[in-house]
């Protein structure tokens, strides 16, 4: 959320380039949106290469190649990449990448399987090998997460025979296999352009201009596309415009032919032109720097020919300044940690743990229950980027063995300190708490928020790179609406986001009221309004079916609200 | 009592759905900073805002620790007569940033609602501020200080159960004959 200005209203605000927020643009956003693709994705480039592989041939050495396969969540594999063949080499660097697509809120799971290729296929084409006939000299296997959160962006595996095998003590010495991620993209470059004109015809009888201008990129064909225009000024002839932001991505290159058009704004829609320029923004930032003006020509008809007439009004750039665009995997290179946290409803709406009616039925077969469920689908993602591992777990709404109730005790039962070890940690003391707390009420988030925010408010007095991640499972309605505003207005400005999931039958519609992507921004009962945006909800029964599951979807935005954060306080990573 | 004072870095972002008469503000709207009567501020004009405006403006003043609030102004000036008009008040505790999640020196977005004259919403202002100086509690010591002094005395308040709250309170002021219902919206 945060600022919202628009000057002009409607058709005379400007539109399109990069916001100053650095998104993508609206329509690119709606593109991915329909292709089921939310929030920020990044193509990342993984390059290859491997030490001490075995020896296979007799009389020289191994023709290594690699096979990389996607592993998929029931298990199976496909196939989806390989490498070239490296004649002759135990310790080969492949020079063919893949390209994969980062998508924060799903674990990717990689299979990576060294082939030998046998001598005699040595004339054959790298796809149409057959894989049964050569030989393994042994696989690997890893998360991406767990790459692009490396230092270096870089993760040694121990190459084994068969990575599903038990039998891990045997070392089956085959060597080490390295893998190394890029980040793809053309630009992260952003460049802010402030633009203004002497001396504008006028085109009105009457009055000034209401000059606008139009930049469009030109295409080979000779088409121009438009890329963004500034906002009408009105009665002006002298008018300089507010900033415009363009990613050099979005126009191709610094020395794309750019055609910058300026009309005089009619309120039926036929703007006249007035002129108009041809320039690169190299060449815009050429005459930024000399301070000169450019003149701006009109195409006229003379005759049967257009002829390019030049006119007294002059192009200014008063202001180009480029900045750079981080993006989340930079952050993450940079040492920035997102942390885990989770609070679990314990009220009596859940229902007796030990009937199997309830949300907190454990069933004997494995079969998750909805909280296992939340817990494990976002703390499998999120548990990548967290450097120890070890999560602060809550329950609230119940009563411990010898107590009151309690609206935010720590799940592992320890008086003084909240922590679990892992996602098994979590589903261990989640399973534990069950049975040694009574299920009490009411449904109340202010204490666990504040908690939340107390240890994000600590990270931040000590300059820790951290952002925090509480996930809220709960099944009803929370119960005193404005203590859970309040909390969350005064922790809106912490490096803190807040996932909400409905469990069970209730009906969420007032929960809904949290998310301010649903409606406003929340109000404090003292005046403060909450900063930014920190809460989603979702419910899980909102399951539509697809691939992409509702906690997944949940997920993908927090990329998202991680760089809000960041770029609004110019927070930026260390390299 | 020696006057120890901080500075403090303020600057106003911007301001949203502002009204006057019911009707969207179109333009010349500024803001006015004041930690006491005497010691204010005023950002620039934004010519274009309009309802939505936007002024980034920071302003730097000096802020003595007994200060409780501070008070933002958001008024517009008519541009044909000259006079000004208040579209809107808000009113930041000092406590809401100093003492609270974040260290008091660190960059904080804060966004409060605006009131009219009236009493009723209007709006929402966004700043975000910081001190320069750190301080060491200062608001609760200088309070505690006064406690002592005077015994519980004027317009502390007497802690109920013993807590030592100096939390401060932001009220809407109730106007006689006026209709209560327009008051909660």
């Amino acid at each position: 959320m945060g600022n919202c200005c628009s000057d002009a209203g409607g058709r005379m605000a400007a539109v399109g380039g990069t916001a100053a927020t650095g998104n993508q643009n609206d329509a690119v956003d709606l593109y991915l949106k329909s292709r089921g693709i939310h929030g920020i994705f990044s193509q990342i480039e993984l390059s290859f290469s491997a030490t001490d592989l075995r020896d296979r041939d007799v009389f020289s050495k191994s023709d290594p190649m690699l096979v990389v396969y996607i592993k998929e969540r029931d298990g199976s594999v496909t196939e989806v990449f390989r490498t070239e063949v490296v004649l002759n080499s135990l310790n080969p660097t492949w020079i063919t990448k893949y390209t994969i697509t980062f998508h924060f809120e799903a674990v990717q799971n990689l299979l990576f399987h060294v082939f030998d290729v046998d001598t005699q296929f040595q004339n054959v084409e790298v796809k149409m090998l057959k894989l049964e006939e050569q030989q393994s000299l042994g696989e690997a296997s890893c998360a991406l997460s767990e790459i692009v959160t490396k230092p270096n962006r870089l993760l040694t595996l121990d190459l084994v025979r068969r990575v599903e095998s038990v039998s891990s003590t045997h070392s089956q010495h085959r060597g080490k296999l390295t893998v190394h991620a890029e980040e793809c993209f053309s630009s992260k470059t952003t460049a802010e352009i402030t633009l203004s004109c002497l001396d504008v015809e006028s085109k009105d009888l009457f009055s000034k201009s209401d000059p606008f201008l139009v930049i469009s990129k030109l295409v080979e064909s000779g088409i121009s596309i438009p890329v963004c225009k500034t906002e009408v000024l009105k009665n002006d002839h002298n008018p300089t415009w507010k900033p415009v932001f363009l990613n050099i991505q979005q126009v191709g290159s610094k020395d794309s032919p750019l055609v910058i058009e300026c009309f005089n704004f009619n309120s039926n829609g036929k703007h006249d032109l007035i002129g108009k320029v041809q320039k690169s923004l190299e060449d815009l930032e050429k005459l930024h720097s000399v301070k000169e003006g450019e003149n701006l020509f009109l195409p006229t008809l003379v005759g049967h020919d257009y002829e390019n007439k030049i006119l007294k009004s002059k192009l200014f750039v008063d202001k180009f300044s480029e900045t750079i665009q981080h993006t989340f995997l930079d952050y993450l290179a940079g040492g920035f940690e997102l942390n885990f946290m989770v609070a679990i409803d314990f009220t009596a709406s859940n229902g007796n743990p030990r009937l199997p009616d309830s949300l907190h039925y454990i069933d004997p077969s494995g079969r998750q229950n909805a909280y296992q469920k939340a817990i494990y689908e976002v703390g499998e993602v999120l548990q990548f980027y967290d450097s120890d591992k070890c999560f602060p777990a809550w329950g609230f709404g119940a009563r411990p063995i010898d107590g009151p109730v309690s609206h935010c005790f720590n799940l592992n039962g320890s008086s003084n300190n909240c922590m679990v070890e892992g996602i098994r940690g979590i589903m261990m003391a989640y399973t534990s708490a069950l049975f040694n707390v009574s299920l009490a009420g009411p449904t109340l988030f202010g204490h666990v928020i504040n908690r939340a925010a107390l240890i994000a408010s600590q990270s931040l007095a000590n300059e820790a790179q951290k952002y925090f991640v509480l996930l809220i499972i709960t099944d009803g309605v929370v119960t005193d609406l404005q203590e859970t505003k309040d909390a969350l207005v005064k922790a809106s400005d912490l490096p803190l986001s807040i996932l909400i999931v409905g469990v069970g039958g209730a009906d969420f519609k007032e929960m809904e009221i949290l998310d301010a992507d649903k409606g406003e921004r929340l109000e404090s009962s003292s005046g403060r309004v909450a900063s930014r945006d920190i809460v989603q909800f979702v419910s899980f029964r909102d399951v539509q079916g697809g691939e992409i599951s509702v906690v997944q979807a949940l997920l993908a935005e927090l990329p998202t609200q991680f760089l809000t954060y960041m770029r609004s306080r110019d927070i930026k990573p260390c390299s | 009592m020696e006057t120890k004072s901080s500075t403090l870095e303020i600057t106003i972002l911007s301001a949203e759905d502002l009204r006057i008469d019911k009707k969207p503000v179109k333009k010349n709207a500024f803001v006015v900073v004041s930690i006491d009567a005497f010691n204010n501020k005023a950002t620039k004009m934004d010519r274009e805002g309009g309802s939505y405006p936007s002024w980034n403006d920071k302003l730097v003043m000096d802020m003595p620790m007994q200060t409780r609030f501070i008070t933002l102004q958001v008024k517009y000036c008519k541009s044909s007569s000259g006079g000004e008009r208040t579209v809107g008040v808000a009113r930041i505790p000092v406590t809401d940033f100093i003492g609270g999640y974040s260290p008091e020196t660190c960059l904080q977005y804060l966004s409060y609602r605006l009131r009219d004259p009236k009493g009723l919403k209007n709006g929402i202002i966004n700043v975000c501020l910081r001190l320069k100086e750190p301080v060491q509690n200062c608001s609760s010591q200088a309070a505690a200080e006064a406690v002592a002094a005077s015994g519980g005395g004027v317009g502390m308040g007497i802690p109920i159960d013993g807590r030592i709250d100096f939390g401060v309170v932001t009220g809407i002021p109730i106007w006689s004959g006026y209709p209560s219902n327009s008051l909660f919206r």
